[in-house]
């Protein structure tokens, strides 16, 4: 086969394989809150059974922001802030609310810590 | 469902921010733009061909490579070595506080990797196992008089085979098996067992071979690092510190070696993976995970088995993405087989493998290193001890910000494609005398690099694990 027609091959080769990713990666139907800090805190609601209702929320706030939200929890647990290493406990059925200017750039997630629990992504962009 | 226990994250409480697609757009445009002037204006001889290590003069050369740093580096790599068991069978199973993960998964494995691309391969006298095994053979010798003949001759075939499949174990066991998803698989308790298995692996491996062809074939760190150190502008042979041209020895006898092509390609590969875990190929093994949990796997299993697919099929494409660009070349001269083509251009994704290590690994290893020295170094066990003063300290995560991490990534892809295709430019008028050929052929190994740094920034500008 000549340089051209392989050259041809290979090109199609690729644009196949890029077609099959885009097809098999399918869709992430994995939900979340996106909400973004204006004043009000972002508001988490923990269940009964220790997930955040809604999925795991998501919060951006750029650089010298704040990063403010609340937890509201049906069960006690530990609201640990990773990254900036902030523990907060909280008692079932009480809040707790965060608020912490963003000094840290990168993507930090919150946890209930005793049970791993996801429960925010956190972006702080530049 | 998401995955938030990702061995990083066990170590590391912060992730990079995605490349912005406006870093994207220029890294990608300097790629292309680089590649194409650089194809006429670089030079028109070869200039990686010769061998031309010399030794260093014998005050230097030896005062750096002498008895006493010999000893010294063999007790160091010993001592780490025996600390990591220890701390991860006795210390605490918080992967974060103790010793054994961060030193076994960020400082050596990726701080070998640069020690090796910078001064050659020091691993080698660092390596416990090498010292253990001449420690147990010089042992028998006083004893018995004669040293132990190898009971097997390793086979020509094998190459560097067992290696290409440890590092793939060694990443399975790092990002799947320890990334189960539902539970911590990968704690301070496994990494030291882990440890004392592959102890025995290699151990029966330099036993049946021999010490120096185990360690040239299937030690896999051995392997791994040597590879890298093909990049150094040093080397030791037979006892001397030599100089050598940077980045000319990969491209003299290295990928003769069966196998050698293959673990470039397995290192690119795994990166990729690791990389695309929580970007690129989010969706993609959420969705898989679904469909494998409802066959009726429990969802660690279903979790593994995904992963596990995935990490095969990144590999394979790395490796289909090298395999076409040399079937295309071929048909420059019918008269050079793919196999040889293989050979001669394997080592030219050397400098493009370190470029992914760096650009995906860059900020953990600046973190974490800092939790290595503070409180990992005074409280290697994580039972609240204070060695060196140092337990109070951590990790200050405003070392360095987002923007400094974006331009390292892309900087590393870029100043990597180069090198890759500064060596395979050497290589190609060293093969073609025709320089028309010797073109023609390059713009074959150009798409192959083009795909895979496009493709890193791509995973950079995605979210990085």
């Amino acid at each position: 086969m000549q340089s051209r027609a392989r050259a041809l091959v290979v090109l199609g080769v690729i644009a196949v394989a890029v077609a099959l990713f885009a097809v098999l990666k399918g869709n992430d139907s994995s939900s979340s809150t996106t909400t973004t800090a204006n004043g009000k805190p972002l508001v988490i609601t923990i269940d009964k059974s220790g997930k955040p209702v809604g999925g795991v929320a998501s919060l951006t706030v750029n650089h010298g922001g704040t990063i403010h939200f609340t937890v509201d929890s049906a069960v006690a647990d530990e609201v640990h802030l990773h990254g900036y290493d902030i523990p907060k406990d909280v008692t079932a059925g009480g809040s707790v609310t965060f608020n912490v200017p963003a000094t840290i750039e990168g993507v930090f997630e919150a946890e209930l810590e005793s049970r791993h629990e996801k429960i925010l992504d956190l972006t702080v962009n530049p | 469902m998401t995955f938030p226990l990702l061995l990083a994250h066990a170590l590391v409480a912060r992730q990079d921010l995605p490349i912005p697609d406006w870093l994207f757009a220029w890294g990608a445009s300097l790629v292309l733009i680089i590649s194409f002037t650089a194809l006429s204006f670089l030079w028109r001889e070869p200039r990686f061909e010769d061998d031309d290590w010399r030794p260093l003069s014998e005050r230097i050369g030896g005062l750096v490579v002498n008895p006493v740093t010999k000893g010294l580096a063999a007790f160091a790599g010993l001592f780490l070595f025996v600390l990591v068991i220890y701390s991860g069978l006795h210390g605490t199973d918080a992967p974060d506080r103790n010793f054994s993960l961060t030193f076994a998964f960020v400082t050596f494995w990726l701080g070998m990797v640069a020690l090796s691309v910078l001064f050659g391969d020091v691993f080698r006298a660092f390596n416990p196992w090498r010292t253990i095994a001449r420690g147990i053979s010089e042992g028998f010798r006083l004893i018995a008089g004669q040293r132990a003949p190898a009971p097997l001759t390793y086979p020509d075939w094998l190459g560097r085979w067992p290696s290409v499949l440890g590092i793939l174990a060694f990443a399975w066991l790092e990002l799947i098996y320890g990334a189960s998803g539902l539970t911590v698989g990968l704690n301070p308790h496994v990494t030291g067992v882990a440890v004392i298995v592959y102890s025995g692996i290699t151990f029966a491996g330099m036993g049946l071979f021999g010490i120096d062809r185990w360690l040239e074939r299937g030690e896999i760190f051995s392997v791994y690092m040597n590879m890298f150190s093909q990049l150094a502008p040093l080397e030791v042979r037979n006892g001397k510190l030599g100089r050598r041209k940077s980045l000319s020895a990969a491209g003299h006898h290295w990928t003769d070696v069966p196998g050698s092509v293959g673990l470039v390609i397995a290192t690119i590969g795994a990166t990729s993976f690791d990389g695309g875990q929580e970007g690129l190929f989010n969706s993609w093994i959420n969705s898989w995970f679904r469909h494998i949990k409802d066959i009726g796997f429990d969802p660690t299993t279903a979790f593994r088995i995904t992963e596990s697919l995935i990490l095969v099929i990144v590999v394979a494409g790395i490796g289909a993405v090298f395999w076409l660009g040399v079937w295309g070349m071929q048909s420059v001269d019918p008269d050079r087989s793919i196999g040889e083509l293989r050979r001669k251009f394997g080592h030219t994704l050397i400098p493009i493998a370190a470029a992914y290590l760096l650009a995906h690994y860059f900020s953990e290893f600046v973190f974490q290193e800092q939790a290595q020295f503070t409180y990992l170094l005074s409280d290697p066990l994580g039972v609240g001890s204070n060695l060196f003063g140092t337990a109070n300290s951590g990790i200050d995560y405003t070392v360095i910000d987002a923007k400094t991490v974006w331009y390292v990534q892309v900087g590393a892809l870029v100043v990597g494609h180069v090198i890759g295709l500064t060596m395979a430019h050497d290589r190609a008028i060293a093969l073609y005398k025709d320089p028309k050929e010797a073109t023609r052929s390059q713009y074959w190994m150009l798409l192959v690099m083009i795909c895979f740094t496009t493709f890193g920034l791509f995973l950079l500008s995605q979210g990085n694990g």
